[in-house]
């Protein structure tokens, strides 16, 4: 394991003094466990993990403000209550954010801080770069948000088409804003998918085999070779966009003959790998939490492993479905209505798996799992509309309606958000040391199941009459009316189902505190992977000694065993053979200034290529003096006393004079 | 790379495969100039459509896989335990790209 | 930019490629890794970018009116491009020997790169000094070479906004031009630390991570040589 047993081994190569702890004599390195400091300059992935749920929920808070705005606007026949051009910012941003910002992020997030600790590592392979590719997403959302007060938001629908994304058509620097805003998410999505592969790939624990990691495991490590082989694809489509934006390039300049279907393949091949790299990670989530409480292994293990690669391969030769009415001939239109037809079959497998997993269970419904089996409903009502669209003739009938609109939000909310929603109920006690309240959390659960289906359910009744997305307004004699109405109202309780969720966090958080603090222990669940072996919350060392790992669900294993008469019983208490905690001579990666000082680089040139060029130059020198400030900073400091940690800090002195 | 100095670090061990000597690779070198003239001399020898296509492709991919083969060292790595996992991940890479894109031009041309 | 600044990053990361040296579940470098994992990434960002400039090539000549600096479109005037050709008044754009020498400059400088790793394997700095060096001198030629040929056909008629091939033609070339000159910063960084006494056996694999950056970037000219320069 990379960063177990080595501190004393670890030599410096001649020339580096010990301690050169500021390369460019800019600043000292960054000590701080605590505070502000130890926030923008940490590199423990934990951590990480929960700035990037924490600044996912903000941005889901804009995104979700948009969305309502939306359904007021349609709440009613020809409402005016936003304009036209103020309805296409806000529609094309609560697409962009809820995609790039919101459901990404999350996925991110919980990979980040399960990755590590499910596949017994001590952090990732890269902190440093983890650490950037966390400030990366958030500067390139924040810079993205920016836009609302610098000239207005992007106007032409999350995928932007060409050449409706020409300067001629939107002349206002929203879609710039999109484009460097998505760049800089797409390098954070890029560093971090090559961190996270390596780390899954290179740094499992001994024993844990390929076939023997959890399923969450197995989907992330999908999910980041997803992002791996499609950012650079919108990133392509994105600078060409730049060039044509910002340098009259001719990209997408149709007068001098550039066919704009090129954006749409460039965009699609991006953008389904995109819808799979988003579901995935839900998928895998639900996969840990129903084993747990259904008190079962999952069926069929390496049918989940496989119908997740499978869905990874076939996720790239999907792409022109989004483009059926897009004039690219009735042979690429019927290789790809088959190869869509295809990847039904995968998630199909899932979906029974799950399904088989809970048949003949002991179930217990709490919140986490009553979110899954709202995954498992919802995601198969968004999938069977789904293979509606594979048929291509009636795919042509349903494009650009509210069908559509239908369709991608069951997936995406009733599927990516619930699953997250259960994780968020599951792992909470592993990630803050107290559980949230269930009596709360059922409220929650509920409210969003009635609120979501009623916001999203009639807009397939509303597809089916025609109703177009994207369009500001309707009139009254259309008989849209009825439905819109309700789909306002649902969309309201479901904005009262996300607001429950934050009053749960902090209303758990407040009376934890008044209780004292009463530690779960570390495995309130009776769980089944190797991250609830550890105390709650996860120590910042994660494990004190390598886990050993004989089968998949290594800690349920730990725990129960047949007996003679081949019956399963209990023969350990997870808090009993749990790791305790003690960091003693463990050595960990530093924290440092530069990942953010790297990744702050980026907005700036960005908006020197929207505004002025001038200001690529403080940017450019910047990225500069980050990138030599990185590269000539050890990761590890070493007068960063040994043994560090929340639990034992006593005893830092005495670990690092100790050989370990 | 033939066992010349005792690395302080376990990794170089098992880098210790049998490298090519400086010589191999002035060879290597040689091979992949003669192909490059070849290239440019088929270009100028008036064939056209695939007879000028063809041997030219072909030329191109055998000089990509000598370079990756050995100055980029796979051939070599292939050896090594788990060293496959690196072709495999530039691999994948030429194959997605090389299906994606192979798709996007002929749905231009197959477009009626 | 942002691939040269990951590269550069993973490049010259030397403490975490320490971390990568003792037992990992592959028993390989975590850096070495992730570099083939960028590259394989590359693929897809340069497969977009050929794919773009094959679809502009499609419909526009790359030869130029003699004398005449227009970009002739193909698609509207199939015939009179054809008249053209046989009354001798195109020349063709590309000056194929002036770019087969550049060719062979990027291809020397691999070798040079490769001689580079091999030296510092071996512990002989003084050679993996000159064999930086001689890489990181030939990559400036090649760029140099680039820039020259950039003029000569803004001269005759290729300007980045003046058509869709000119587009494509320069952002292709332009994003290799670029990963060279990333590589260049980088080797001569570790020329610099070389010269400082900070690049010694131990971090070969630093070197070697350079090497495959730039054996990449070398194989990827062998593709856009081709496919743009001898392909019609």
């Amino acid at each position: 394991m990379a960063i177990f047993n080595e501190p004393l081994r670890y030599s410096l190569p001649e020339g580096d003094k010990p301690g050169v702890a500021n390369p460019l004599g800019v600043f000292s390195r960054p000590r701080s466990e605590t505070g502000l400091k130890d926030w923008l300059t940490t590199v423990d992935h934990k951590k990480i993990g929960i700035m990037y749920g924490s600044a996912a929920v903000f941005f889901m808070l804009i995104g979700g403000v948009a969305a309502l705005l939306i359904r007021i606007q349609l709440a009613t026949p020809n409402s005016n209550f936003l304009s036209a051009d103020a309805y296409n910012q806000v529609y094309t941003m609560h697409g962009t954010i809820m995609i790039f910002l919101v459901v990404m992020p999350i996925g991110a997030a919980f990979a980040n801080f399960l990755l590590p600790l499910q596949i017994g590592a001590r952090d990732v392979a890269f902190p440093r770069i983890n650490a950037f590719s966390f400030w990366c997403f958030f500067l390139g959302g924040l810079m993205l948000n920016s836009s609302w007060f610098l000239g207005g938001g992007a106007d032409g629908g999350w995928f932007n088409y060409a050449p409706n994304n020409g300067v001629a058509y939107s002349p206002s620097h929203g879609i710039d804003f999109w484009n460097v805003g998505l760049l800089i998410t797409g390098i954070a999505s890029l560093s971090g998918a090559i961190n996270l592969i390596t780390t899954v790939l290179n740094m499992r624990a001994p024993g844990m085999d390929l076939m023997k990691m959890p399923i969450f495991v197995w989907m992330s490590l999908v999910t980041q070779f997803l992002l791996l082989f499609a950012i650079p694809v919108i990133t392509v489509a994105q600078v060409l966009l730049l060039m044509d934006r910002v340098f009259d390039a001719n990209f997408f300049n149709v007068e001098q003959g550039a066919d704009p279907l090129l954006w749409q393949h460039l965009f699609w091949i991006f953008g389904h790998p995109e819808v799979y790299l988003m579901i995935l990670p839900a998928f895998g989530i639900v996969s840990e939490v129903i084993p747990t409480f259904a008190r079962k292994p999952i069926f069929g293990y390496p049918f989940m492993v496989f119908s997740g690669i499978a869905i990874g391969f076939m996720g790239f030769g999907v792409w022109a479905h989004h483009m059926f009415v897009s004039g690219i001939g009735p042979l690429s239109v019927t290789a790809f209505a088959l190869s869509t037809m295809f990847i039904a079959v995968p998630t199909g497998v899932k979906i029974l798996n799950w399904v088989a997993t809970l048949w003949g269970g002991k179930l217990t419904l709490n919140t986490a799992m009553l979110f899954s089996i709202g995954l498992i409903t919802q995601f198969t009502v968004g999938g069977l509309s789904g293979v509606t669209h594979a048929m291509a003739p009636s795919d042509t009938q349903q494009t650009d309606t509210y069908y559509i609109v239908a369709h991608f939000h069951y997936v995406l909310f009733g599927g990516a958000l619930f699953g997250f929603m259960a994780g968020f109920y599951f792992w909470w006690p592993k990630v803050f040391g107290h559980m949230l309240n269930e009596k709360w959390g059922k409220w929650n659960f509920w409210t969003m199941v009635v609120g979501f289906n009623l916001t999203f359910g009639p807009m397939h009744i509303l597809g089916l009459q025609g109703m177009p997305r994207r369009m500001q307004t309707y009139d009254d004699a259309m008989g849209f009316n009825l439905w819109n109405f309700w789909a306002t109202v649902g969309s309201f309780i479901l904005a009262s189902g996300v607001l429950l969720f934050i009053t749960n966090v902090f209303l758990s958080l407040y009376r934890w505190n008044k209780a004292g603090k009463p530690n779960p222990g570390p495995d309130p669940w009776d769980a089944r992977t190797i991250e609830w072996s550890i105390q709650s919350p996860a120590p910042e060392h994660n494990f004190d000694y390598d886990p050993q790992i004989v089968s998949v669900d290594d800690f349920w294993h730990q725990k129960y065993a047949e007996d003679e008469n081949g019956k399963l019983r209990k023969v350990a208490h997870g808090a009993d053979i749990a790791q305790p905690g003690n960091g003693e001579g463990v050595h960990l990666p530093a924290p440092s200034y530069w990942p953010l000082l790297l990744a702050a680089s980026l907005p700036l040139i960005g908006y020197g290529l929207i505004f002025s060029l001038w200001l690529t130059i403080p940017g450019g020198f910047l990225m500069v003096v980050s990138l030599y400030g990185w590269a000539l900073e050890p990761a590890d400091d070493l007068d960063l006393p040994h043994g560090h940690d929340d639990h034992k800090s006593d005893h830092a002195e005495i670990a690092s004079t100790v050989n370990v | 790379m033939s066992n010349t100095a005792t690395p302080s670090t376990e990794h170089e061990s098992h880098d210790d495969h049998a490298h090519p000597t400086e010589t191999q690779y002035w060879l290597v070198f040689l091979l992949l100039a003669v192909i490059t003239a070849f290239e440019v001399l088929w270009s100028y020898l008036g064939f056209s459509g695939p007879a000028l296509v063809v041997p030219l492709i072909v030329m191109m991919l055998v000089k990509f896989v000598i370079v990756a083969g050995v100055f980029m060292h796979l051939w070599f790595d292939m050896k090594m335990l788990n060293g496959k996992i690196f072709t495999m991940a530039f691999a994948a890479g030429i194959v997605v790209a090389l299906a994606v894109y192979t798709t996007v031009v002929a749905t231009f041309e197959f477009n009626v | 930019m942002s691939d040269a600044a990951v590269v550069a990053e993973q490049a010259t990361d030397h403490v975490e490629d320490e971390h990568a040296g003792h037992a990992t579940s592959l028993n390989l470098s975590n850096m070495k890794l992730a570099m083939w994992l960028f590259l394989g990434s590359e693929c897809l960002l340069f497969g977009a970018l050929i794919s773009t400039y094959l679809l502009s090539k499609a419909r526009f000549l790359t030869e130029i009116l003699a004398g005449n600096p227009v970009v002739v479109d193909s698609i509207s005037n199939p015939t009179l491009v054809e008249e053209m050709r046989a009354a001798g008044s195109v020349e063709p754009l590309f000056d194929i020997p002036f770019t087969s020498l550049s060719s062979f400059i990027l291809l020397m400088s691999s070798l040079a790169m490769v001689l580079a790793h091999k030296a510092i394997s071996e512990a002989d700095y003084k050679n993996l000094r000159i064999w930086l060096g001689t890489t990181a001198l030939l990559g400036s030629f090649f760029i140099a070479g680039q820039i020259a040929e950039f003029t000569a056909f803004k001269e005759e008629g290729l300007s980045f906004t003046g058509s869709l091939l000119g587009s494509a033609f320069f952002t292709l070339t332009g994003f290799h031009g670029i990963h060279v000159s990333g590589g260049i910063v980088m080797l001569m960084t570790l020329l610099v630390l070389s010269f400082k006494g900070k690049l010694n056996q131990d971090r070969a694999e630093t070197v070697e991570l350079v090497g495959l950056y730039w054996h990449f970037v070398d194989v990827v000219w062998v593709l856009i040589f081709t496919i743009v320069y001898l392909i019609p």
